[in-house]
């Protein structure tokens, strides 16, 4: 008789049946940690889904042609020269491109009548840029007007630090590479809503504006954001970018996967001049932000494994209970002639039943809870808008966590329930049979 | 050693109670034939179930040989020990020992599919058949909570007897039934012996009962006191709370 057999299924079942009240109880609480993890996992999904999006927004493409033009070996700007050339022979050799957006790329001072800031500047072409306005949420203002030369867009926690209204004018100042200070006047056009952290040191204005504050041609750009039709391409695509570009003669950044503004340093150290071209993708220009990631999912796992450790106590103690209740049962099924390794099947028949009942109610109502919560549209509290790169809580259930979830449980229901079992079966029959309790 | 199909040679069983030490047997050798059907009697705590429960493998002696069907159980392997209970011997226990949540039927049927021996046509023929003859056909979806004492006993023989053992070991096996009932199944165990040679083996406090057996054993504090017929054991029997009369040493 195996694992297999009817019959044990059917002693299971009633076994199960025959306790009402425990078998829900346990359901009730498997279930429940399985939601939880559900919805945990489908949290973890969220922000990173929320994080690539937003991030692939406001900072970088899926992949970035970005680079530096050194005019002497010791100052570097941020900038590629001949970006339509660049972007040209891309849209040639690459198929794999939906859109490219080029973008400029500054960090200067902000300052109003009441206070100053730091802050990155995006220079930004509004026209041709069809993401953005997906993932920005103007609360005050208009998009739009950052078609006019000298429109800035920041957001809320900035408007607030700086106390600035749609309309009013902001100065610029932003250090050269030749030492001196440039400055200019803008106008906030529009303010959006937060971010998270994303959206905390970042603004974006005109880029024909942004040209106008470093005193750069219009051939020229901070980067080309590309983004792909299929984000799983990026690896790809970074390889054959390398080598179209060197092969067209560019001269080439080694790989390094940090964000450009963590890359000055190291070109200024180097030796040489002119302009070099820098592939990266969008995991390397928020590897600043990834440590949270990184967080979440260490957090993440450790609430899980405590979820899994309390209930498996939990499990396992109702587990001794039924398991010592029924000694004298597997007393006689010994007695009768049922191997060990049979008494152990049956056991953990009852408990992957057990389980993989428990779990799939359990990863139905996780499903249901995440699609209530997203919906609700929580608000979050600004600290944890920082973390979670967004303004509202977005639990994202997928097939692969929710099966992880079920099948984790469940497995780990059926292996608990192996452990009293095992000893009830090496018991000697007639000790089990004689057992009282 | 003589080759009878249960053969026991000085055996002897300790039950540690905390620090103290009960012995239940006391050097207890014993041969049984195949085809007997034989009586162990004595007084309450005298050994029966445990000398039993050491023919039937649920259990270990302390000291001595215990051999059934040829084989010494000390030299056998738990999983071999399992195989032997559930193929040679078929065991009737005082206090039944049902599978709650499983029907008249499936309990019965339960040994069966251990085997994974009859296709499921065979075996329902087997187990409609002895449920008719222990008188449960009208009761084979019931379960063991919905039924009396006696019925639940009858269930355990056929439970035990369904397999078609070469040894059926049966403790008190008549004690909750009703005379008639008992001597139907007493009837049935007879004519299982008599056609088949199937070893009946039960310990019994009922003279009706022990006068179908060819032989009884007669056991009093963990000793045999000797065997002898049923007539002699039931002369006996009669006097057993008084003083015992001198017996005739075991053979
Ligand atoms: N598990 C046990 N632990 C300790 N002592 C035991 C155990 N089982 C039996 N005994 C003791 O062994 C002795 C023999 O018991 P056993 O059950 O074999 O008697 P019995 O002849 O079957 O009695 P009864 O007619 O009442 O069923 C008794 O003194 C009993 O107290
Ligand atoms: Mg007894």
């Amino acid at each position: 008789m195996g694992i297999f057999d009817r019959m044990l299924w059917l002693i299971a079942a009633r076994s199960l049946l025959q306790h009402r009240l425990r078998t829900s109880l346990l359901m009730a609480a498997i279930g429940g940690v399985t939601a939880l993890l559900v919805m945990l996992t489908g949290a973890y999904v969220g922000i990173k889904t929320t994080l690539l999006v937003s991030a692939t927004t406001l900072m970088s493409g899926h992949v970035n042609v970005a680079g530096f033009y050194k005019a002497t070996a010791s100052s570097s700007a941020p900038v590629v020269t001949n970006y339509k050339k660049v972007r040209a022979l891309v849209e040639k050799e690459v198929p794999q491109v939906d859109y490219i957006v080029q973008r400029g790329r500054g960090w200067a001072k902000l300052v109003s009548e009441s206070a100053t800031q730091q802050a990155g500047l995006g220079g930004i072409d509004i026209t041709h840029e069809p993401g953005f306005r997906k993932v920005v949420q103007v609360k005050e203002g208009s998009i739009d007007g950052l078609t006019q030369p000298n429109g800035i867009l920041i957001f809320e926690a900035q408007a607030k630090r700086l106390s600035v209204k749609v309309g009013d004018t902001l100065t610029i100042v932003a250090p050269t590479f030749r030492g001196t200070n440039n400055t200019l006047d803008v106008t906030v056009v529009a303010i959006a809503a937060d971010i998270g952290m994303l959206s905390s040191w970042n603004t974006f204005m005109n880029d024909q504006g942004l040209r106008q504050l470093y005193q750069l041609n219009d051939e020229t750009t901070g980067a080309l954001q590309i983004y792909l039709k299929d984000i799983e391409q990026v690896k790809l695509v970074q390889e054959q970018l390398r080598t179209v570009l060197a092969r067209e003669g560019f001269g080439m950044l080694d790989p390094d996967p940090r964000p450009f503004f963590a890359k000055f340093d190291g070109v200024n150290r180097e030796n040489w001049t002119g302009q070099r071209l820098d592939v990266t993708n969008w995991e390397d220009e928020t590897n600043f932000v990834q440590w949270i990631v990184t967080a979440l999912t260490v957090l993440a796992t450790i609430v899980i494994f405590a979820l899994v450790a309390i209930i498996a106590v939990g499990i396992m103690n109702v587990m001794w209970i039924s398991i010592r209740e029924r000694t004298r049962e597997i007393g006689t099924l010994r007695a009768v002639g049922m191997q060990r390794g049979t008494v152990l099947s049956m056991f953990l028949a009852e408990g992957s039943l057990l389980g993989l009942i428990g779990t799939i109610v359990g990863g139905i109502g996780g499903v249901l809870g995440s699609i209530a919560v997203s919906k609700a549209g929580i608000t979050l509290p600004p600290s944890w808008q920082f973390v979670f790169f967004s303004d509202h809580l977005v639990i994202t259930p997928t097939l692969t966590w929710v099966g992880f979830s079920v099948g984790f449980i469940t497995v780990a229901i059926a292996g608990i329930s192996l452990i009293p079992s095992f000893l009830a079966a090496r018991l000697k029959p007639i000790t089990a049979m004689s057992h009282v309790g | 050693m003589s080759n009878g199909i249960v053969t026991i040679q000085d055996v002897e069983k300790e039950y540690s109670l905390g620090a103290t030490v009960v012995k239940a047997l006391r050097g207890v050798s014993l041969t049984v034939e195949k085809g007997e059907f034989i009586s162990i009697a004595g007084p309450s705590g005298s050994g029966k179930t445990t000398l039993l429960n050491l023919i039937g493998c649920v259990d270990t002696a302390t000291r001595g040989d215990v051999v059934v069907a040829g084989k010494n159980t000390a030299q056998l392997s738990e999983r071999q020990l399992t195989d032997l209970r559930l193929n040679t011997i078929g065991f009737i226990f005082q206090s039944f020992n049902l599978v709650s949540v499983l029907s008249v039927y499936q309990n019965v049927e339960f040994p069966l599919l251990l085997q994974d021996k009859l296709s499921s046509g065979e075996r329902k023929k087997r187990v409609e058949s002895l449920l008719e003859q222990v008188g449960l056909n009208t009761h084979m979806k019931h379960r063991p909570n919905e039924l009396s004492g006696g019925q639940r006993q009858r269930v355990a023989i056929a439970r035990a007897l369904v397999t078609d053992p070469l040894i059926v070991l049966a403790d008190e096996p008549t004690a909750n039934l009703d005379s008639q009932t008992g001597q139907a199944i007493l009837d049935l165990m007879k004519s299982l012996n008599q056609q088949k040679g199937t070893t009946f083996i039960f310990s019994t406090h009922d003279h009706k009962v022990m006068r179908y057996a060819n032989a009884v054993v007669r056991l009093a504090d963990g000793k045999i006191l000797g065997r002898e017929s049923p007539e002699l054991a039931v002369a006996h029997a009669v006097g057993m709370d008084a003083p015992a009369a001198p017996v005739q040493a075991a053979s």
